[in-house]
């Protein structure tokens, strides 16, 4: 499976809004990255690329970014939300920075997945240990 | 003396006018009150949050403004025993404060509004919502007849009641449900429903029924000219269906 990020190059007006808003939740956060994550079965990723960048409904090269992720997975300090409901394959990614630059530790993230980020009842938020916490249990 | 209503503005709500003035043609003392006016709440009798686009629905409907001043003030009025009253983006910031259906703390949703299904479009359509409660049950609808129908016109892309199976069983159990889509002739079936929406909801009430969130506009069907079914040479600018809903919530707070 490949996982691609699809972002914005322009300033992105959400992700600064939930970064104020955070911040007045009292969560302790000094940037925010988001990015929608989308899942393919593909194996070749230059033939993946070549198909979304030329699909206009998903790409446009002159407001998105598209990189190839080494692995189908949230990374530290990210989480990524997905729809309970629906058939659809993917999620949207936030990633929060602290002060220095790092990615938020675990309980900052919660602390934001909690407050704003994901509503349960209709996301799940997948976080790296989630993801790696079921993935050993599958493994079990 | 006249309960004062206040019609929050948040940036990004776009159906405050005619909220305002169909409230003012039911009889009620209504009147806009911006983001950034948000002290001036804690004045006001009762609160209706009306549709739009609020904090340009970043994130998620609702989510955003569930946060802003603007609810603080609301909530408290709402645990005050204030009456509430939330249309489409309206009823989408309830649900995400957490005051409908109100089974969890507050700012902690527990249903929500979602993405239309099947398909996730935008719907506009005209519809009728169906009173499915004892009308007293709920101080908003207390002067409706029983099993009322309200013209309405959805006009949304996430109006789709989503939720947990032991939540939608709750809001089925202690009485949540307050309108369900229907046919003119009240029928209530699948092909009602604009949006593939859970119990076939249009409408919420939370535990102490004094919080309405319901997703089609009735304001859009407040005057003859913009109710589909008007005979032909009505008084354009008489009130219509939709005004029914409005005069019951001017009912309750006199």
């Amino acid at each position: 499976m490949l996982a691609v990020s699809v972002s914005l190059k322009i300033p992105d007006n959400t992700a600064y809004t939930a970064l104020v808003a955070l911040r007045k939740l009292g969560v302790d956060v000094e940037r925010i990255e988001r990015s929608e994550i989308l899942l393919f079965d593909d194996q070749d990723a230059g033939a993946l690329v070549a198909r979304i960048t030329a699909d206009e409904r998903i790409f446009n090269p002159n407001k998105h970014r598209l990189s190839v992720l080494e692995s189908a997975k949230p990374s530290w300090g990210e989480v990524w939300i997905e729809p309970i409901f629906g058939s659809g394959r993917g999620a949207v990614a936030w990633r929060l920075y602290n002060e220095h630059g790092a990615p938020v530790k675990r309980p900052v993230l919660e602390m934001a997945i909690e407050r704003l980020l994901c509503n349960p009842a209709i996301d799940r938020a997948v976080t790296r240990d989630l993801f790696d916490r079921d993935n050993r249990n599958e493994d079990e | 003396m006249k309960a004062r209503i206040a019609v929050p503005v948040f940036p990004g709500t776009n159906s405050e006018d005619e909220t305002v003035r169909l409230l003012r043609d039911c009889g009620g003392d209504a009147e806009l009150v911006h983001w950034t006016s948000a002290p001036a709440l804690a004045t006001y009798d009762a609160y209706v949050l009306s549709g739009g686009f609020a904090y340009e629905d970043r994130i998620r409907a609702g989510a955003i403004a569930a946060h802003d001043r603007i609810m603080d003030y609301v909530i408290e009025g709402a645990e005050y025993g204030k009456l509430v009253f939330g249309i489409c983006n309206g009823a989408q910031i309830l649900l995400e404060a957490g005051l409908v259906p109100g089974t969890g703390p507050i700012r902690r949703a527990t249903a929500a509004f979602a993405k239309n299904a099947p398909e996730p479009h935008f719907v506009c359509r005209h519809v009728y919502l169906k009173l499915e409660i004892e009308p007293a049950r709920c101080a908003i609808t207390a002067a409706l007849p029983p099993g009322a129908l309200v013209p309405a016109w959805a006009a949304h892309s996430e109006g789709r009641l989503a939720a947990s199976p032991e939540e939608l069983e709750r809001i089925v159990s202690d009485g949540h449900l307050a309108f369900a889509y229907a046919h003119a002739d009240g029928r209530v079936d699948d092909a009602a429903v604009p949006n593939g929406s859970a119990l076939r909801c249009a409408g919420l009430i939370n535990r102490t029924g004094n919080v309405l969130a319901i997703m089609p506009h009735p304001e859009r069907d407040g005057w003859n000219f913009n109710h589909l079914d008007r005979p032909s040479g009505d008084d354009v600018l008489a009130p219509s269906g939709g005004a029914a809903l409005f005069r019951s919530f001017i009912e309750a707070l006199s």
